[in-house]
């Protein structure tokens, strides 16, 4: 397996990269989540597009240091988190919003926020701010002191992301971040995320294309475990210029080089 | 959020809207619309703190954080907004309860969930047992049980299927064991002075001292941690647990002769009583403190898939 679109975009890419995978494998019992997988992202915000089951969440986990891999190396802001004792510092820098999180519903907005402020070690003579802070980035401002379990799910939702950027995190990943929010969140959230990637490492799997479209700077596609294409929204929409299926260009986009990934596949074969 | 802002201000809290708030029978979206009109109006405000002030004791810790919060808002509303709000004096009594409060809010699930009215129950039962009903050998029984109660504590406070918030600390640097001592020194912070002094006030049954529970209930506590770093913190609390109970138990309903409670106090002499008992127990929480310090790193969250 070794296309070219897998590759980095280009060598200035590897001064400045964040995150280095390489080789990654994982396996859930017999199905294989992801394999030899190999990625450079740096500073920006980087979509991870894919079919269900396609190994995003997969890698997500991997990159947030809560799962560890069956073979290959992850390395995070240049520390090998598959050593110990550089995990902490890492996760210290980390930003992790899961896919389905749990929370505690008595807890308020500023609690919980504190708590996971206090769980990545933040000086405490900052937390009061900075989880005031957070939580205004997301738009809820006016509930920080609401119980967990009056809030909408959407509002959960953005909690979860406010606990995840309280830390200011260098590298910030977010698992299905827009899944319950309503249209003009989900334009809020995103300009959040390219205000965030300016500074920090920003991955958001998603199943929207269109979010990928409106708020990412690169897209890494991946299916059945494999990356299928790496590129810029642009580049994914020229691909989706051709007749195809999809409402939008880059839907259709998307499907062209899922297809043009399986046929490579299969010629390989 | 904002929509209802203007219709909500046509409203005034009653009486009765502010007592079932504050006793927790209002429903949900009322209770949200009832705090988000609290946020802007005073007098709304102090009618739902007083209601809340006149709550019985055991609602007042949830009452604490509603209180703080209501007053902030009144605060807020009586000053302009660069001028440091003139906080009232609180009294001392209230100022520990709410730290007191907080600092069990933050250690964890079980302290907050099921198992703390579960340890109560088993100290309030064993005193009715004995005063109430006259129970002969209630002492042994609580002296059985108590080693398991922190054991429990653990189990329903940290662990990927215990803690909703396990994936989330996970990621973070104090998910691993900082973490699960955190939350194991809040449990054993309960259940240690709750059951001990409770033991004190049993009459005795001939079983062994009301103190003598607490060695065996740390190095159970700390085998579970150890073992967990190995098969997961459900089933090593299950294994710890279940094994002291079984050995306490086991030849009590196995051996014939003498009363259950009289065999039950006996086993438990046997298990507790003396110093080479004691001494095992403290050599064998020593054992397991040393295995966790050197097996730290397997805490750190990284789940087998």
């Amino acid at each position: 397996m070794s296309r070219p679109m897998s590759r980095p975009m280009n060598s200035g890419d590897r001064e400045v990269s964040t995150i280095r995978v390489s080789g990654l494998r994982v396996r859930h019992r017999r199905t294989v989540a992801l394999d030899a997988v190999d990625l450079d992202l740096g500073v920006g915000v980087h979509g991870l597009l894919g079919p269900n089951g396609a190994g995003k969440t997969s890698l997500i986990r991997m990159l947030a240091t809560v799962a560890r891999p069956d073979a290959g190396r992850v390395e995070i802001l240049g520390e090998d988190v598959g050593e110990p004792a550089r995990r902490g510092a890492v996760r210290a820098r980390l930003g992790y919003l899961p896919q389905e999180f749990g929370h505690y519903p008595g807890f308020t907005v500023r609690e919980f926020v504190a708590y996971v402020a206090w769980l990545k070690e933040m000086p405490v003579a900052g937390t009061a701010a900075a989880v005031e802070r957070a939580v205004e980035r997301v738009g809820l401002g006016d509930r920080i002191d609401a119980k967990l379990r009056t809030l909408s799910g959407g509002m959960v939702r953005r909690v979860g992301i406010a606990q995840a950027v309280v830390n200011d995190p260098d590298v910030l990943l977010l698992d299905e971040p827009t899944a319950g929010l309503d249209p003009e969140q989900r334009v809020e959230l995103r300009a959040l995320l390219r205000e965030l990637g300016s500074t920090s490492t920003v991955i958001v799997s998603t199943h929207l294309v269109e979010d990928v479209a409106a708020a990412c700077t690169e897209v890494t596609l991946l299916d059945e475990g494999r990356v299928a294409y790496r590129g810029t929204p642009e580049s994914l929409g020229a691909l989706g210029e051709a007749p195809g299926v999809g409402d939008s260009v880059i839907e259709r986009g998307y499907t062209a080089a899922l297809r043009a990934h399986r046929t490579g596949l299969e010629a390989t074969r | 959020m904002s929509t209802g802002r203007t219709k909500n201000d046509h409203w005034h809290v009653s009486d009765d809207l502010a007592a079932r708030y504050a006793d927790g029978t209002l429903p949900e979206a009322d209770a949200w619309s009832l705090e988000s009109h609290v946020e802007r109006c005073g007098g709304c405000a102090a009618r739902v703190s007083g209601a809340v002030r006149r709550l019985p004791v055991p609602a007042l810790a949830l009452a604490e954080v509603r209180e703080a919060v209501l007053n902030e808002t009144r605060a807020r509303e009586a000053v302009p907004q660069d001028v440091p709000a003139p906080v009232p004096p609180a009294p001392r009594a209230r100022l520990w309860s709410s730290f007191l409060a907080r600092a069990l809010w933050a250690a964890g699930p079980a302290v907050r969930g099921g198992w703390l009215p579960a340890v109560v129950l088993v100290a309030l039962g064993a005193l009715g047992l004995a005063y109430g009903a006259d129970v002969d050998g209630v002492r042994p029984l609580l002296l059985a049980l108590a080693p398991v109660v922190p054991v429990a504590g653990v189990a329903v406070s940290y662990g990927r299927y215990a803690d909703p918030l396990h994936e989330i600390a996970a990621a973070t640097p104090s998910g691993g064991l900082r973490l699960a001592l955190t939350r194991t020194a809040a449990v054993l912070g309960v259940s240690v002075p709750l059951l001990t002094v409770t033991g004190l006030l049993l009459p005795a049954s001939g079983a062994p001292g009301a103190a003598a529970w607490l060695l065996p209930g740390l190095a159970l506590t700390l085998a579970s941690l150890a073992l967990s770093g190995y098969v997961g913190c459900r089933t090593a609390t299950a294994v710890t647990g279940g094994g002291w109970l079984a050995a306490v138990l086991a030849p009590v309903l196995a051996s014939p002769g003498g009363t259950p409670v009289t065999r039950l106090a006996e086993q438990l002499s046997r298990c507790l009583d003396g110093a080479p008992a004691q001494g095992a127990w403290a050599a064998a929480a020593v054992l397991c403190a040393a295995v966790l310090a050197a097996r730290r790193a397997a805490y750190d969250g990284l789940d087998r898939q």
